[in-house]
């Protein structure tokens, strides 16, 4: 694999300054993802990991809030020494966002031709018309019956499942380098999340696309990832293929995480609740942020924080943790 | 901590007031019609249009369903928030819709839980008003060092500190929320405590915590759950019976292992095969992608309401709406005309 990634991110920090006190919310996060690969960033709420998804768009320039990172890079391209203005015309076209709320990310006030019309007349500079021929192509891409004549609609006459499949229309209407979809089917049914997720996997196929999947379901995450990279309390805990990090966690918390979550095939198993709560990200405990939660937490854990380090198995697996040969030998906690 | 309890296997006798598998609460031909205002041009939601269920003592009925399918009209109506347009519920016979309102003693038998802990609690009361509320209305304690007690009592039944009880619900996390307000249910020893999505609003990892407790308490005292949730796996987890609702009606009902095991209803088997496992090696299933979203409720489709996006539909199903009628003995029913039945 000689091509260079799409996307590459390391040691990523974000802080927030509210009323004198910092607050940081992502502290060095590590993220590469190949071409046509989708990398789930898997956490609970507080995380870190949608304020993560706004750092790399670069939404995050506003007062108050400190972005840094020791290298940024998009297709070969620098996002670090990029001026505001390059970096704009990045996003729309080469990094695009899907949102978990369709309603409000969509304009009330202009029909859906209007709004994916925009992209190709801003970003390419094509004509009304060649624009809303594009965007008849787009809605019959993402499977929207009788895409012709709805293209006049407004966001409010589609259903949930329909404005989803808008947005992620728009997501892949200039070809990006990169899809960033932020919980893109937590607000939908079960059933429609199941054609939502198929569908940004069939695009990824077959437009070759990276997509960074985030998401605190770990079920959605097991359906369309490759990778998976699990965060907590702002920092990576845990990152590799998805099969193996489900089938044999190396992180106390990924592990707690699987035994909490009903298995729908074995009703009878008892459910592992975690003790306590996610740390606020205001304030994270010294050492491992998960030790005061964690079954096999010593001494050396409330102390020193564990680095997040790539494991023997030549895999690409990273955890973060002073017991992960225990985890890894299956040692009971 | 408290021990893990062990898991709903199935209906079993259980400590309580009542005798194991009487029935407790029975609702019949439940019906609720939404008419719009001046600004709803769409006519009337059919929120809930004929259902019938019974929920035994000691028990829990888990109901799973998407969005609008009438789920939460349902809860309401079966503590008496909501009163139906026909039909009636009943709690040990005696039924809830009078002239004079619901009587009071059977509120206090029926409580509920609601899905968003924030705003299900008044922000400007302490927690020991919160919890105390319902014992204050219903004259439960004689006086207010009674009060005091009761509430840490039931503070250590959900698992949180009694000497917490004078902080404000924003001073505590999101599961902690969760368990006040299964305090404030189980403060008047309710038989029935109906839960409308009472763990889709928390983090996974607290998740667990909250449907353990249920478990537990349920265990402890006998009170009998309605179990509401969009998380098929969470019903199954917690439930002895399950309900499977589209569209305001019942589409299949009967004991949680033979609905899970084997679904009679197509949509009952789309929803299981949508569901999204935590297993990345069963990725590439086959599974049922049913067309399109559930149609609205303001105008469901006629004959069977799942044939606009069932694949087994045919001319039958769009003219005759299909029965509830049982697949197989133990209670298990399906409302379709092509139900899957064990040969």
């Amino acid at each position: 694999m000689s091509e260079s990634p799409v996307l590459e991110i390391r040691d990523l920090h974000v802080t927030f300054t509210a009323r004198g006190r910092e607050i940081h919310a992502v502290r060095g996060v590590d993220l590469t993802i190949e071409r046509g690969q989708t990398l789930a960033l898997l956490g609970e709420s507080g995380s870190g990991k949608s304020v993560t998804a706004k750092a790399v768009m670069g939404l995050l320039d506003q007062p108050g809030v400190e972005v840094r990172s020791a290298v940024a890079r998009l297709g070969g391209r620098d996002l670090l020494t990029m001026s505001a203005e390059e970096r704009r015309a990045l996003r729309g076209s080469a990094m695009t966002l899907v949102f978990q709320d369709a309603l409000s990310a969509l304009n009330p006030v202009l029909s859906v031709g209007d709004q994916i019309g925009e992209l190709f007349r801003v970003h390419r500079g094509l004509s009304r018309k060649e624009a809303r021929a594009r965007s008849v192509e787009l809605l019959d891409l993402v499977g929207i019956p009788a895409a012709a004549t709805r293209i006049g609609d407004y966001p409010h006459q589609f259903s949930g499942g329909m404005r989803q499949r808008i947005l992620v229309a728009m997501a892949v209407a200039l070809e990006p380098d990169l899809i960033i979809a932020d919980e893109p089917t937590t607000a939908l049914d079960v059933t429609v999340q199941a054609q939502i997720l198929e569908l940004i996997d069939r695009l990824r196929r077959e437009l070759g696309t990276a997509v960074l999947l985030i998401t605190h379901d770990l079920g959605v995450a097991a359906e369309v990832s490759d990778r998976v990279a699990v965060m907590y309390a702002g920092r990576l805990v845990e990152s590799g293929q998805a099969e193996e990090l489900y089938d044999l966690p190396a992180h106390p918390y990924t592990a707690a995480l699987l035994a909490a979550v009903p298995d729908l095939d074995r009703p009878a198993s008892e459910l592992r609740a975690i003790p306590g709560a996610p740390p606020s990200p205001a304030t994270t405990p010294p050492g491992c942020s998960f030790a005061p939660r964690c079954g096999r937490a010593s001494d050396v854990c409330a102390s020193t924080r564990p680095a997040l380090v790539p494991l023997e198995s030549g895999t690409g697996r990273y955890a973060a943790c002073h017991h992960v040969k225990e985890m890894l030998d299956g040692a009971p906690a | 901590m408290a021990p893990p309890p062990e898991p709903a296997a199935g209906p079993v006798a259980r400590p309580g007031g009542a005798g194991p598998g009487e029935p407790v609460l029975r609702a019949t031909g439940l019906h609720k019609t939404y008419r719009g205002g001046i600004l709803s041009r769409g006519g009337a939601v059919r929120a809930v249009a004929g259902v019938d269920l019974e929920l035994r003592a000691g028990e829990t009925l888990g109901i799973v369903g998407e969005s609008g399918c009438g789920k939460s009209t349902l809860a309401r109506m079966l503590v008496g928030l909501e009163r139906p347009d026909q039909g009636e519920v009943a709690f040990r016979d005696r039924p809830f819709f009078t002239r004079g309102g619901v009587p009071r003693d059977i509120r206090r038998r029926v409580q509920m839980v609601f899905q968003d802990p924030l705003t299900s609690l008044n922000p400007r009361m302490t927690v020991l008003d919160i919890v105390a509320e319902p014992l204050r209305v219903h004259r439960l304690c004689a006086d207010a060092r009674a009060l005091r007690d009761r509430v840490g009592e039931l503070l250590s039944l959900v698992g949180l500190q009694p000497e917490r009880m004078n902080r404000y619900p924003h001073e505590f996390s999101g599961g902690q929320r969760q368990r006040i307000g299964i305090a404030r249910a189980l403060a008047t020893e309710p038989d029935v405590i109906v839960c409308d999505e009472p763990v889709s609003a928390l983090d996974m990892s607290v998740q667990a915590q909250v449907v353990n407790l249920f478990a537990e308490l349920q265990r402890t005292l006998g009170v009998a759950l309605v179990f509401i949730a969009h998380d098929l796996a969470v019903v199954r987890h917690v439930s002895h019976r399950v309900a499977v609702m589209y569209l305001g009606r019942l589409a299949e009902t009967g004991p949680a292992a033979e609905v899970y095991g084997s679904p009679a209803h197509p949509y009952t088997m789309a929803l299981l095969s949508a569901a999204p496992a935590a297993k990345p090696r069963l990725r590439g299933r086959s599974r049922i992608m049913l067309a399109g979203d559930p149609p609205s409720p303001v105008a469901p489709p006629p004959g069977c309401r799942f044939h606009t996006r069932c694949w087994k539909a045919t001319d039958r199903c769009a003219e005759r709406e299909p029965a509830l009628e049982p697949v197989s003995g133990d209670g298990h029913d399906a409302a379709c005309h092509y139900a899957e039945r064990p040969s």
